[in-house]
C-alpha cells in the first residue's frame, strides 16, 4: 500500500535528493523514507482533536505530464523533490478555535488537505479523532453540472444522512445561504460568494465535530461573514465543536480564534494564542 | 503479492461501506449525463435508435447482407451487439478509463474512496445497458419474436461484464490521471475496439489465429455472450474456451488494477 518507489530503485533517488538539499537548500530534508501513519476514527470525546507529529509532505515536481507519466514506472525521470509540509508538529485540543496563519505557499493547505484525509503525508504521523466538515478552497466537494439543491442532497448522502434527515436539513441550508432562486441553478454558474456561502451553510449545519475553514470567509460581504461567525461561535459554545480557520489576514482570525499556529515553509514557527501569533505574523 | 491482496480486500471493504451510496451517486451520473438536455430522458433511446438505423441501413440496404441469422431477425442480431457496446464504449472511450477527472471534487476536496468512484460510474452506465436490455426483450414480445429459457443468464452477464469494466476503471484512471496522453490514447483505441471485437460481424468469419486472439477480447466477449442469450439460445459457459478465457482475463485486469490503484492512489489527490 504505497506509492514509494521500489526498493532497488529508492537508494538512487534518494541519493539524488540529498545531494540536492545539500547543495541547494539545506532546509530540504529527505521525506521519502519512512513511516507515514494516519490514524482516524470518530472518537469525539478524545481530548485531542488533532495531532501532527513530525508530518513531512513531499511533492515530485516534473517538468511536464508525459515526464511525470514516465515517472510512475522508472525512478529515472529527472525531478524536483519540496517539502510542503516540512517536519510539521502541532497539537490541537478539543474545543479549541484555531488559526493556521501563514503566507501564500506556506503549506497552510496542504496541512488541511492531510487532516481532511484527501491527501496523505509522505512521512509522520496524523491523528484526527471526530467527523471533519471543510469547506477547501471554497468549495465543500460540489459538483459543477449539479443545481445547488441537487448538490446538496448529494453531500448529505456521503455524510450519511438519512433522507428524512436530509430534508429537514435543507430548507435551513438554503436559508442560511440565502441563495433564493439560484438553489434551483446549477453550481458552475454561481459567483465565488455564492459558492462560498452554499458551502458554508452545508458544513456548519451537519453537526461536525471539527470544521475546517480554508479562506472561504474572505469572498463573503461583511454582513455575511459576522453571520458565518456569529454562527460558529453558536455551534462551538452548544457542541464542543474544534474549529480549524485558515486565513493570510490576522484580522479575521482574531474574530473567534483562541489559538493561532504561524506556518513558514512548511512548518510550525509559532505556536500559542492568538494574538502572540497574530503579532508574530505581522512582525516576519 | 500481499500488497494486491491487502488492497483488494480494502478495496471490498470500501465498496461494502459505501454500498448506499454507490446506488445514489449511480443516480445522480444518471441525472447528470442527461443534465443541460430539454429532451432529458428521449436521448437515451435516441442515440441507440440513430446508431441502430443507421447501421441497418448500410447492412440491408448498402450492403444487401441483412439476412436472418439462426432464424433470429438481422436487426435484433444487430441491436444486441451494438447495445452492450455502447456500454463498453463508454468504458473504454468515454470516461470510464479516466472517471477521477470527472469526479475530481470527490478526489481532492472530499475524503471518498477512488475505487467507488470507478465503481459507482460503472453502474450508471450499466443501469442504462440493463434499461435498454429491458426495452429489446420488450419490443421482442410485442413483435412475437422467439425469446428462450437462456435470457435468464443475462444478470450473469451484467454482472461479469460490471465486474471486469469496474477494474478496468480501477486500473486506468489512476494513469490517466496522471497524464492526459495516456486518457487520449486510451480514448482512441474505442473505434479499434469497436471494429475488430465483432460488432458488427461474426467472428467465426475470422481465421482461426484472429478467434484465439478474440477469445481474450473483453468488447468481443460481451457482444457474443449477449447473442447467446437471444440469437444462439446457448449457455454462455457451453462454449467453455470464450467462458474460462473471459474469466482469465478478469483475474489479469484485477491483478494490473490492484497494481496501479496500489501504487497511485495516494499520488491522484496530488497531481489532479
Amino acid at each position: 500500500m504505497s506509492s514509494r518507489p521500489k526498493t532497488g530503485a529508492k537508494l538512487s533517488v534518494k541519493a539524488r535528493a540529498m545531494r540536492a538539499a545539500t547543495t541547494e537548500n539545506e532546509r530540504v530534508s529527505w521525506a521519502g523514507e519512512g513511516e507515514a501513519k494516519v490514524i482516524r476514527d470518530n472518537d469525539k470525546n478524545n481530548p485531542i482533536a488533532v495531532r501532527f507529529s513530525n508530518v513531512y509532505k513531499t511533492y515530485y515536481l516534473y517538468k511536464n505530464d508525459k515526464q511525470r507519466l514516465l515517472g510512475t514506472f522508472t525512478n529515472k525521470i529527472d525531478h524536483k523533490v519540496i517539502n510542503a509540509t516540512d517536519n510539521l508538529s502541532f497539537t490541537i485540543n478539543r474545543g479549541d478555535s484555531l488559526a493556521l496563519l501563514g503566507l501564500n505557499g506556506a503549506g497552510k493547505s496542504t496541512a488541511l488537505k492531510m487532516i481532511t484525509g484527501v491527501c496523505y503525508p509522505t512521512r509522520g504521523t496524523i491523528e484526527v479523532h471526530g467527523r471533519i466538515s471543510a469547506l477547501l478552497e471554497l468549495s465543500a466537494g460540489f459538483d459543477g453540472n449539479l443545481t445547488g439543491r441537487e448538490n446538496l442532497e448529494m453531500r448529505c448522502q456521503l455524510w450519511g444522512f438519512t433522507r428524512d434527515e436530509t430534508e429537514a436539513l435543507i430548507p435551513q441550508m438554503h436559508e442560511f445561504s440565502e441563495l433564493g432562486d439560484y438553489m434551483e441553478q446549477p453550481i458552475r454558474t454561481y459567483s465565488s460568494g455564492m459558492k462560498a456561502r452554499l458551502g458554508f451553510a452545508f458544513a456548519s449545519s451537519i453537526n461536525p465535530d471539527i470544521l475546517v475553514i480554508d479562506e472561504a470567509l474572505s469572498v463573503g460581504d461583511k454582513r455575511f461573514r459576522k453571520k458565518c461567525e456569529e454562527r460558529v461561535k453558536d455551534i462551538m459554545a452548544k457542541d464542543n465543536l474544534t474549529v480549524l480557520f485558515v486565513t493570510h489576514s490576522p484580522e479575521q482570525a482574531l474574530q473567534f480564534c483562541t489559538r493561532g499556529i504561524v506556518l513558514q515553509h512548511g512548518s510550525s514557527v509559532f505556536e500559542g494564542d492568538i494574538e502572540g501569533a497574530c503579532q508574530y505574523y505581522d512582525e516576519h | 503479492m500481499l500488497v494486491l491482496i491487502k488492497t483488494f480486500l480494502q478495496m471490498l471493504h470500501d465498496n461494502w461501506v459505501w454500498r448506499k451510496q454507490t446506488w445514489e451517486l449511480a443516480k445522480i451520473d444518471l441525472v447528470k449525463t442527461y443534465r443541460g438536455a430539454a429532451l432529458g430522458w428521449i436521448w437515451l433511446f435516441v442515440k441507440p435508435a440513430v446508431y441502430i438505423g443507421v447501421y441497418y441501413f448500410t447492412f440491408a440496404v448498402g450492403m444487401r447482407t441483412a439476412a436472418p441469422i439462426n432464424h433470429m431477425p438481422f436487426l435484433l442480431w444487430m441491436a444486441v451487439g451494438i447495445f452492450p457496446w455502447f456500454f463498453m464504449g463508454d468504458m473504454i472511450g468515454g470516461g470510464g478509463s479516466d472517471v477521477y477527472h470527472r469526479y475530481s471534487f470527490l478526489v481532492n476536496r472530499i475524503r471518498f474512496p477512488l475505487s467507488v468512484i470507478s465503481t459507482f460510474f460503472t453502474l450508471s452506465k450499466m443501469l442504462v445497458l440493463v434499461g435498454t436490455m429491458l426495452f429489446t426483450i420488450i419490443m421482442c414480445l410485442i413483435l412475437k419474436i422467439k425469446l428462450t429459457i437462456h435470457l435468464i443468464q443475462l444478470p450473469l452477464v451484467f454482472a461479469l461484464m460490471m465486474y471486469f469494466w469496474t477494474m478496468w476503471s480501477i486500473w486506468l484512471s489512476p494513469l490517466s490521471a496522471i497524464s492526459r496522453d495516456f486518457s487520449k490514447l486510451i480514448g482512441t483505441l474505442s473505434t479499434p475496439f469497436f471494429w475488430l471485437s465483432g460488432v458488427l460481424f461474426d467472428l467465426k468469419a475470422l481465421p482461426h489465429v484472429g478467434r484465439i486472439i478474440m477469445y481474450f477480447n473483453p468488447v468481443a466477449w460481451g457482444c457474443v455472450a449477449m447473442r447467446d442469450c437471444f440469437i444462439f439460445h446457448k449457455w454462455i459457459w457451453h462454449s467453455h474456451h470464450e467462458f474460462i478465457c473471459y474469466l482469465f482475463i478478469c483475474v489479469v485486469v484485477t491483478v494490473l488494477a490492484m497494481h496501479s490503484y496500489a501504487r497511485l492512489h495516494k499520488e491522484v489527490p496530488d497531481v489532479l
